[in-house]
């Protein structure tokens, strides 16, 4: 009787040591995963940035400008040579 | 129980008495039955009272901000984001702005916020515990301020509507306020679309503030859902770019273009000018902000006569080639005269129509009954409020027919006497672009063409078709719409414009409403400019140039092959000749 209590009292011990360090990796997982996720976000706006910079760069209003600076004249029928979409696709 | 000796002190050989030990023990028993039964209640009875309590000292509840929609032109460009802002704030108690360190860090940081040094300092000059120094800076900006150091000075994140294509686009778009919701335009009218619902997580913070846990169920947030306008910005741009240029030109109080798509009804470009940037609107005016080719609504003019012209065509009384005495230049209706600019002699409809005849389309319109004018201006949308989801869109007016005195009927044959948004006169014109059918306008991109409402016959609808492309061409009053490469037909008004209950001396408004190209239109271009005072008001003159330059880039835009022969011309640089 006194061996099997002794067996059951190591046994809870152990259990309560092995739980106290699973909550203690959990934890330490969850503040990854969490600084992962921030971080995966503030990619994710970054990216939003940089989308609306590079059409902020290419905005019509800016390429006439430039291209002013530059020169280019504007494109016309009389410069522009048609040549039939062959693929049948309809109109592009 | 035995006395205890101890020892052979004499001092200890004092006999204890027995009660005295058995009170010192029944005491600690009674600690520990104290202790037990706390612990009981703590551990049994009362549990969920202590675990609440232990959580609300450590678990938080974080907002999770749900991101806010993007507005998306028809081929997927951004013209409003949001993108995250540094808001920067300080306590002022924690700054002592007379301290060296920070008093030589400040002028850099004033310089960063743009902000006078001065200014900045008395911010700081207080024993607040909390204030706003600068809102949705640049993050850039955010993290060189971070870098700086300044102890009491903090930030958070915050979001900035950004829109890229500035004030081209800006009256379709509209603008957030520093909250993030929706003040006009689009941004207004999908208010709810937009923003999308935050969402929120219960978490168990540590001592350093840091995340540990999760608990409870998260909460996601919904992201605002992306609009998709049916504007094309290239096709805007150069709407915009041209019809500022103009108004400049012509020294006019505004003006505003419209393109629409012939047989989607889509708007491909809605400008205005005077227009505003978008992220810089401090001292902002009521003419600025107006998105005037959907909010104004103005007599049309002339851009009316076709409508009344397909009405008659309709009815069978007339045939293109009918012929219409307009001798001597004027007509009388009931006491009043109504006169043309010169006396056309006899004319065909088509010729009314080329001329701009007002005694030739008012002899038409005196073979309709008023109820047929009625039916059939409401039919195109006179009067009536366009089903469009934008803030404030005009409906016009056009009254009963009942009310009508025979002289109404015959002024508002060639447009005076109602009123109509640029819009809806664009709108008007679908008749002629889609085999007789009206379609409603749209500002969303639509995935299939709307089926529209039959009004005038496949016949007539070409008939006028073929009317306004004569009075582009020779002889005609809309010249100078004509542009290389394709053929087009429209309608120039010049109305006078009305101030109080009279028509002012001098004060007009340029129209010209087409399409193009003429025989498979494509679009179709309203212009509309206002008090142009540089020697020329007519629509011919005034307006058409826009409608000219607009259609041709809109149609290269749509990739349209030319339906005209053109000169092709050759470009050459000059090269300098060696000696």
């Amino acid at each position: 009787m006194l061996r099997i209590n002794l067996l059951l009292l190591l046994a809870v011990l152990a259990s309560a040591l092995y739980l106290v360090q699973t909550q203690y990796a959990s934890r330490r997982l969850f503040t990854e995963l969490d600084q992962a996720v921030t971080k995966g976000h503030q990619l994710e706006t970054e990216r939003e940035r940089l989308q609306v910079e590079q059409r902020a760069q290419s905005a019509p209003g800016r390429i006439e400008q430039l291209a002013r600076e530059q020169g280019l004249q504007a494109v016309t029928p009389a410069i522009t040579a048609y040549v039939p979409d062959n693929r049948g696709v309809g109109e592009h | 129980m035995r006395s205890v000796t101890y020892g052979t002190s004499p001092l200890l050989a004092h006999k204890t008495q027995l009660w005295r030990s058995r009170l010192v023990m029944m005491l600690v028993a009674c600690g520990f039955l104290g202790l037990a039964g706390r612990a009981a209640y703590v551990q049994l009875i009362g549990n969920d009272f202590f675990l609440r309590q232990g959580e609300v000292r450590f678990a938080r509840t974080i907002e999770l901000a749900a991101n806010r929609g993007r507005i998306l032109d028809r081929n997927g460009l951004i013209l409003a984001s949001s993108v995250p802002a540094a808001s920067i704030w300080a306590i002022p108690e924690d700054i002592d702005i007379d301290d060296a360190e920070i008093a030589a860090k400040l002028p850099q940081l004033a310089k960063l916020m743009d902000m006078p040094l001065a200014q900045l300092r008395q911010r700081l000059d207080s024993d607040k515990s909390f204030v706003w120094l600068k809102r949705q800076l640049d993050w850039d900006v955010g993290l060189q301020i971070k870098a700086l150091g300044v102890k009491g000075i903090h930030q958070t994140r915050e979001y900035k509507r950004q829109y890229p294509e500035g004030e081209a686009v800006a009256h379709v778009v509209g603008f957030t306020n520093v909250e993030d919701k929706g003040q006009e335009g689009m941004e207004l009218a999908f208010e709810k679309d937009l923003a999308g619902q935050a969402g929120s997580r219960r978490v168990i913070k540590d001592r350093l503030g840091r995340v540990v846990e999760g608990v409870g169920e998260e909460i996601p947030p919904i992201d605002g859902r992306d609009i998709q306008l049916s504007i094309d910005s290239k096709i805007q741009f150069f709407a915009y770019q041209k019809i500022k240029e103009q108004v400049i030109a012509h020294k006019a109080l505004g003006g505003s273009v419209v393109v629409m798509d012939a047989h989607t009804g889509e708007l491909l470009a809605l400008a205005n000018y005077p227009s505003f940037d978008p992220s810089n609107r401090k001292r902002l005016t009521g003419e600025q902000l107006r998105n005037r080719a959907i909010t104004d609504v103005f007599e049309p003019g002339s851009t009316v006569k076709p409508i009344t012209v397909a009405l008659g065509l309709e009815t069978g009384k007339f045939k293109p080639g009918t012929l219409i005495d307009t001798t001597p230049g004027r007509v009388t209706v009931t006491g009043s005269t109504i006169s043309d600019t010169h006396n056309y002699g006899v004319l065909t409809v088509e010729g009314v129509i080329q001329k701009s005849s007002n005694v030739g389309v008012t002899k038409i319109s005196q073979q309709l009954t008023a109820q047929q004018m009625w039916e059939t201006f409401s039919a195109v949308g006179y009067g009536q409020r366009p089903q469009l989801a934008f803030p404030g869109a005009a409906s016009g007016r056009l009254r009963p027919y009942k009310s009508w005195r025979p002289i109404e009927q015959a002024t508002m044959s060639y447009g005076y006497g109602l009123s109509a948004s640029l819009l809806q006169m664009a709108r008007s014109y679908t008749v002629f672009s889609n085999d007789g059918r009206v379609i409603p306008a749209s500002i969303l991109k639509l995935e299939q063409p709307p089926a529209g409402v039959p009004i005038f016959s496949v016949k007539t609808a070409n008939a006028v078709r073929q009317m306004l492309a004569l009075a582009t061409g020779p002889g005609g009053t809309g010249q100078r719409a004509q542009t290389q490469g394709y053929s087009v037909g429209g309608k120039s008004g010049t109305a006078r414009k009305q101030v109080g209950k009279g028509y002012a001396v001098g004060k007009y408004r340029a129209w010209f409403t087409g399409l193009a190209p003429i025989e498979e239109p494509r679009l179709i271009v309203a212009v509309m400019v206002d008090e142009p005072s540089n020697g020329t008001f007519y629509g011919g003159t005034v307006a058409a140039p826009v409608f000219s330059t607009v259609v041709q880039q809109s149609l290269r835009v749509l990739g349209v092959t030319p339906d005209m022969a053109v000169q092709p011309q050759i470009v050459a640089n000059p090269i300098e000749e060696s000696l």
